[in-house]
């Protein structure tokens, strides 16, 4: 397996992926907030959660790359192609169930059973996150199309 | 249909997520589920008969002897007199459920008889939808359920007897014997059975709740049961997975019974919004005021800088305005809508509310997150760029024009903004450029927006009509609250829009380019009495403070607006603007010097 490659693409395909995340949102295309959504995890401040929730990114950015790494030397292949395919799982997999049962394990997030108690501040995500605004799935896929593609192109099959 | 069932007749239901009407016959004929924006479930209300119900009362027509919410709770107490006894249905519904196996929605009502057995009903029928489309029914073991795809609902009792839809069932309530109905709501999840007994008591710690969270409000507040009572309705009506406080619970009550003014409020006013933040915060409830403050940073992200005039419960883009055709709406008030075109307005006021709200927020001791800071910056930079525009206002007038209310408004949005930047970074070229703004829109307001020969601010530039939004003139700062221009507004406007009583039209009737007549819109009441205590005139404001509050609903709810001539509350119902602005009259009256 690439393990040089691993360390550092990874942490170059994660800072694209949440790079083009931030633009996306700042160009008003989605609500969802990676770093912000992450960071509040451990942070209730939204400033500092969103410089929590980017180590947070990274971190998890690099889990998923070596899972591509890891694929990459299963195949003994690694292409732009392949990796954006693995974006497609990748991405698939979190819209459907890993952003849907953030709000089982959030401390800072809402659900419907909220009631006056709550210290909920964030909505939650949804099915396809689309409660961030109904691009967000598509602004989703394309970022993780990129992230699986670019790992793709740098990791070598070995 | 309602049989002709006055508005205020209707008791509120809430859980923070959704809402119920009950009317004194025991009739639950509003019901939305899973949100407060929801399908009906319950229509009756405007849908007519076919639209679902779900009655828990006398058999026979009884007279209501008593009708209150238990002090300083959610919960609903109706007491008939029947023959020679008397029947009494206590109902809420659990606002509570997170971290618990429970419904998210969950509703117990419970018959308990005194002095002799009573015959009474239950009659459950509930429609989903625009269609009012039947359920699947199915019994399963003591409970019945009705599916409809994604929705369905369990109805439980102790002791346990067999209801079917649509199809009363009778029974007997003996003395000492109560009769438990509860009803479990489930939306993409499986149902959740609740035994009576135990939702009884899990209601009874959700009131031990209300009651802890009443008893926190100041004890020397005037009015305070009023104002308990308001606060108690804005925080049922504030949406808690998201913090967001709709405007009402229901949709399309008329304004004008038999004619077209009939709206759909179940969604966010950030402007409303922003004034029950106010008063909150003026309460000492925080939370509440964060919780707001913090959805509609994430609500207005993709719009930011524009503020939108109304967003969903969830932030989104509220659904272009509907007809449902065969509703035939309360009182024949046709169309019945859902949807409101509104949101596609320019509303220069709803700047000034919202940076107000953030104002009053960091003037409490918070200090706004940089982001809060980042979203209130970019709202003085679209009010600093557009207040010559001219827009819809807060009435929300189909043609847009130059309204001195906006301005005012749009000047409050500059001043406050720059009362921030004195403790939060702002760039000096900013800082100037709010400046400039702020004292060119004074300026203008004060030659072309006020009226020499009628001592007074007007309606628009040019216009000979008064508006009582004007009313929040004291409380801005821009002119003294004290001085002849302040005065004379508030002084024309209540000789010249008065409804008789302590009731104003918003503006003359008529004036807003719809068909039909309209009622006095209560909030101006309340704001009436705010700027009487601002303006140096406590006594009258507690004089006119205590005539509203006999208005109120025998349950001390306010509609929107109320007929002069029958007393009758008009438009949806209840209605959060008109009980924050109660409060934050009250509040005003708790803070104007005492004469003597």
């Amino acid at each position: 397996m690439d393990w040089a490659g691993w360390a550092l693409f990874g942490l170059v395909a994660t800072a694209a992926l949440t790079a083009a995340m931030i633009t996306a949102q700042l160009a008003g295309l989605t609500r969802l907030d990676f770093p912000l959504v992450l960071g509040a995890f451990v942070a209730e401040d939204p400033d500092r959660a969103r410089v929590f929730g980017f180590l947070l990114h990274l971190c998890i950015g690099q889990g998923f790359a070596l899972g591509y790494a890891a694929t990459f030397a299963l195949l003994h292949r690694a292409t732009w192609w392949i990796g954006a395919v693995l974006g497609i799982v990748h991405v698939g997999l979190a819209l459907t169930v890993i952003l849907p049962l953030l709000p089982g394990v959030h401390p800072r997030m809402a659900s419907q059973r909220a009631g006056p108690a709550s210290t909920a501040v964030l909505e939650p995500p949804g099915l396809f996150a689309v409660n961030y605004g109904i691009q967000t799935p598509v602004v989703t896929v394309v970022v993780h199309v990129v992230y699986g593609a670019l790992l793709g192109l740098l990791l070598q099959p070995r | 249909m309602t049989d002709g069932r006055p508005i205020s007749d209707y008791g509120l239901l809430g859980d923070t997520r959704t809402a119920a009407l009950v009317g004194s016959d025991g009739a639950m004929d509003w019901l939305c589920v899973p949100r407060f924006d929801g399908d009906p479930l319950f229509g009756r209300l405007v849908g007519g008969r076919d639209a679902g119900t779900f009655r828990v009362g006398p058999a026979r027509p009884a007279t209501v002897v008593e009708r209150r919410y238990r002090r300083h709770t959610a919960t609903l107490e109706t007491t008939w007199a029947v023959g020679g006894g008397r029947l009494r249905l206590t109902e809420a519904m659990v606002a509570e459920v997170s971290g618990r196996l429970l419904p998210t929605t969950l509703i117990v009502r419970r018959l308990s008889a005194e002095q002799a057995a009573v015959d009474a009903v239950v009659e459950f029928d509930p429609r989903l939808g625009v269609r009012h489309r039947r359920p699947r029914v199915h019994h399963r073991r003591q409970a019945l359920v009705c599916e409809w795809g994604a929705v369905a609902v369990a109805l439980d009792s102790t002791p346990a007897f067999r209801i079917e839809p649509g199809r009363p069932t009778s029974i007997r309530v003996q003395p000492g014997r109560p009769v438990t109905v509860v009803l479990a709501v489930a939306h993409h999840e499986p149902v959740i059975h609740v035994e009576p007994t135990a939702a009884w008591d899990v209601l009874m710690q959700d009131e031990a709740r209300w009651r802890a969270w009443t008893a926190e409000i100041d004890e020397r507040l005037p009015f305070r049961e009023h104002v308990a009572r308001s606060l108690l309705t804005l925080r049922l009506l504030t949406y808690s997975p998201s913090g967001a406080p709709v405007a009402a619970p229901t949709t399309s009550l008329p304004e004008d019974p038999g004619g077209e003014r009939n709206w759909d409020y179940r969604y966010v006013w950030p402007r409303d919004a922003s004034i029950g933040v106010s008063a909150f915060l003026s309460v000492g409830k925080a939370a509440e005021a964060r919780g707001f403050l913090a959805w509609l940073l994430h609500a207005s992200r993709l719009q930011r800088p524009r503020l939108p005039a109304l967003l969903t419960l969830h932030g989104r883009r509220v659904p272009a305005e509907r007809e449902l055709p065969g509703w035939p709406g309360y009182l024949d008030s046709r169309p019945v809508r859902v949807g409101n075109d509104a949101a596609g307005q320019h509303q220069l006021d709803g700047y000034g509310w919202v940076v107000d709200a953030a104002w009053a927020f960091a003037q409490a001791g918070h200090r706004l997150p940089a982001e809060t800071w980042r979203a209130v910056r970019g709202f003085a930079d679209v009010v600093a760029r557009c207040w010559q525009e001219p827009d819809a206002g807060i009435w929300e007038v189909r043609k847009p024009g130059q309204h001195v209310h906006s301005k005012l408004m749009g000047w409050l949005a500059l001043d406050r903004a720059l009362a921030i930047a004195d403790t939060h970074p702002l760039s000096e070229r900013q800082r100037r450029r709010w400046q400039e703004s702020r004292d060119a829109l004074a300026a203008e307001v004060r030659t072309r927006g006020f009226d020499e020969a009628a001592a007074s601010y007007m309606r628009g530039y040019g216009s000979q009509d008064l508006d009582a939004a004007l009313l929040v003139l004291p409380l801005l700062d821009m002119d003294r609250a004290d001085s002849p221009r302040v005065r004379g507004t508030v002084d024309a406007i209540r000789d010249r829009l008065s409804a008789g009583g302590p009731l104003l039209y918003r503006y003359p009737p008529g004036q807003d380019g719809l068909p039909g007549t309209e009622g006095a819109f209560l909030p101006c009441s309340f704001w009436l009495v705010q700027a009487l205590a601002r303006t140096g005139r406590r006594g009258e404001a507690v004089e006119l403070f205590q005539s509203m509050v006999d208005l109120a609903s025998p349950l001390g709810l306010y509609a929107e607006e109320l007929n002069p001539a029958t007393g009758a509350h008009l438009g949806n119902y209840p209605q959060t603007l008109t009980h924050a602005a109660l409060i934050q009259a009250a509040l005003a009256i708790r803070d104007a010097p005492t004469p003597g």
